[in-house]
């Protein structure tokens, strides 16, 4: 071969193409259907422009167009992993409108089963990270065991196994059934030795940590520009949690961490970060069963065998700090004319609800603030410069659910 | 389904600007406040003014709004609002900024134009798109402003008052239709 033909063919002037691939919308990973659009060059990603709208059920447009009550009904479908959280969003923004205090009893019923809710949704995200590492065989039914006593124990609480309708405004909908405490308190005992088990698995696994450490990489100040919260925030070291920040509900009365990784925030940093909010939400569960007024729903049902139930406000064992609902519902719900914004922890961030109500039947404009829609914009500029096989790493690291992107 | 009566009263004259207004007038950036939402302060910024405004919110150390939680577009009964939440990450500070295109000033088929905060904030590309989308709110400056939850080649803006649903599979009334 002449020598400038094998010059041209070995140089590093050789000029390669960059490649288009689509990745998804139906990829087995993306816990949904998120469609990626990739300029490759090689093995490498060089650009990224994520398609999303797959599961746009138009939540705002039927928030506007059904009543406060049926619209409750709905809600829990924005986030299916954590419909606990997207209920309280909208409740605490209807009740901050509406001027209506929540008993008590109801605010840490609410705590806890969020509390519930939110390891339910890690649990999920453990056992499905495993699956989009690579790890198809075994690890998976770990979490999944926890996570199904837990589901047993919402759906037993509310009637749904993921769709609960439970929080509702000005309260909870119902009272726990007989035995639900002490299930709950025996979940809690053994749980810690649950997470030391998946602990046991992954955190000094090898392969894991060949997959994630130095992975996907969110710097502290990209988080900050582009909104990021949750867990992915913390685990690039701001301590922005609303429960601690901005104490709601009975956040204020509750001992707990938050927990914060001062590293550089790759993959292997947001799972240490979650792992550890299990255990905080754990605790968290442990101290709520402990105070919450009234004591569990098989001690209140015998205190109010005095009182035959009742039901009067003034009532010491029907009234006051021990209800769960506020006001009554029913179908003609209505919240006063005004506007207002609230905003939770979800599992993945900062959950907001704004809503501009008439005084009607219906809301006037409704708007969700997700935080997998902030945290998912981020992903374009974590991805770059990564091989294919990361994208899955890191995009299953910072947590994303598409149908709460969508909405 | 409820009448749909105007939002909210005239502005009141007679409330006093609040900590961030004052903080703006320093600055020489006039902004008149609406009533606060639930506890809020809540100001109402020209358009023109918005992009120094906002500037100022984000890199002032003492004022420091520097997360910006949403933009969501609101088609008010006589104006188009494109309204901002803004928080802080290092202290408690909250405001809710509002800028309103009146619907008058907008010309047939036009649509309202509010300056883009991509700028300043990242985050605010995803959010623009969205209220674009929806709303139907054209954000000059925006990088790529494209519809994003809604296909690309959809028509209108669903969350417009007056938008009609274009006809599909599932409301034609058309008995020779092909859909």
């Amino acid at each position: 071969m002449a020598p400038e033909k094998i010059e041209a063919l070995t140089s590093t002037r050789l000029k390669t193409d960059e490649m288009i691939i689509n990745m998804g919308p139906q990829h087995p990973a993306t816990h949904g259907v998120l469609r990626l659009l990739l300029t490759l060059d090689g093995e490498f990603v060089k650009h990224v422009e994520p398609v999303v709208g797959h599961l746009h059920r138009a939540q705002e447009w039927q928030g506007q167009n059904r009543t406060w009550f049926q619209y409750q009904a709905l809600i829990d479908r924005v986030d299916y992993l954590s419909g606990m959280f997207t209920s309280w969003a909208m409740a605490r923004a209807a009740e901050k409108v509406d001027g209506c205090q929540v008993p008590l009893r109801g605010e840490y019923m609410r705590v806890i089963v969020s509390e519930m809710n939110r390891i339910t949704s890690h649990l999920l995200w453990l056992g499905t990270y495993g699956i989009d590492l690579g790890a198809m065989f075994g690890f998976p039914f770990y979490p999944f065991r926890e996570r199904e006593k837990l589901l047993d124990l919402l759906e037993a609480i509310s009637g749904q196994r993921m769709m609960f309708n439970y929080i509702r405004i000005g309260g909870v909908q119902s009272e726990a059934p007989p035995g639900w405490f002490a299930k709950v308190s025996e979940f809690v005992k053994e749980f810690p030795d649950r997470v030391d088990e998946y602990e046991a698995i992954l955190t000094n696994n090898p392969i894991f940590i060949k997959r994630t450490k130095g992975v996907g990489i969110l710097k502290k100040q990209l988080a900050l520009d582009y909104g990021v919260t949750g867990p992915s925030l913390r685990a690039s070291g701001v301590p922005l949690d609303l429960r601690k920040t901005k104490p709601y509900s009975v956040y204020d009365r509750l001992k707990f961490e938050v927990p914060i990784h001062e590293g550089d925030g790759d993959t292997f940093d947001r799972y240490v970060l979650r792992v550890k909010e299990m255990r905080e939400s754990n605790e968290i569960l442990r101290q709520c069963l402990e105070q919450i007024p009234g004591g569990t729903a098989d001690e209140l049902r015998e205190r109010r065998k005095a009182c035959n139930s009742c039901g009067k406000a003034d009532c010491s064992n029907c009234g006051g700090d021990l209800m769960i609902m506020a006001k009554k519902q029913n179908a003609g719900l209505r919240i006063k004319a005004g506007e207002g914004f609230d905003a939770i922890e979800s599992p993945r961030g900062i959950l907001g609800c704004y809503i501009i109500s008439t005084g009607g039947d219906t809301a006037y404009r409704f708007k969700w603030r997700n935080p997998s829609f902030c945290n998912l914009a981020a992903l374009p500029d974590l991805l770059i410069d990564h091989p294919i096989a990361d994208i899955m790493a890191i995009f299953g690291s910072i947590d994303v659910i598409l149908p709460d992107v969508d909405r | 389904m409820s009448e749909e009566k105007a939002t909210d009263k005239p502005a009141q004259e007679s409330l006093s600007a609040g900590p961030f207004g004052q903080f703006l007038l320093e600055h020489g950036i006039p902004s008149t406040r609406l009533a606060d939402s639930c506890g809020v302060e809540t100001i109402e910024l020209e358009e023109k003014h918005l992009e120094g405004a906002m500037k100022r919110f984000r890199n002032s150390a003492e004022v420091a709004l520097d997360l910006l939680i949403a933009v969501s577009g609101v088609d008010s009964p006589e104006t188009f609002d494109s309204v901002y939440h803004l928080w802080s990450y290092s202290n408690s500070n909250e405001l809710v900024v509002k800028v309103r295109v009146p619907k008058s000033s907008v010309a047939a088929g036009q649509l309202p134009t509010v300056t883009s905060l991509t700028p300043f904030w990242s985050a605010a590309n995803w959010h623009e798109r969205e209220s674009y989308d929806l709303v139907g709110i054209r954000y000059v400056g925006h990088p790529y402003l494209r519809r994003i939850l809604n296909p690309w080649d959809w028509e209108g803006h669903p969350l417009r008052r007056d938008y009609k649903q274009v006809v599909d599979a599932l409301n034609d009334k058309n008995p020779h239709s092909f859909r």
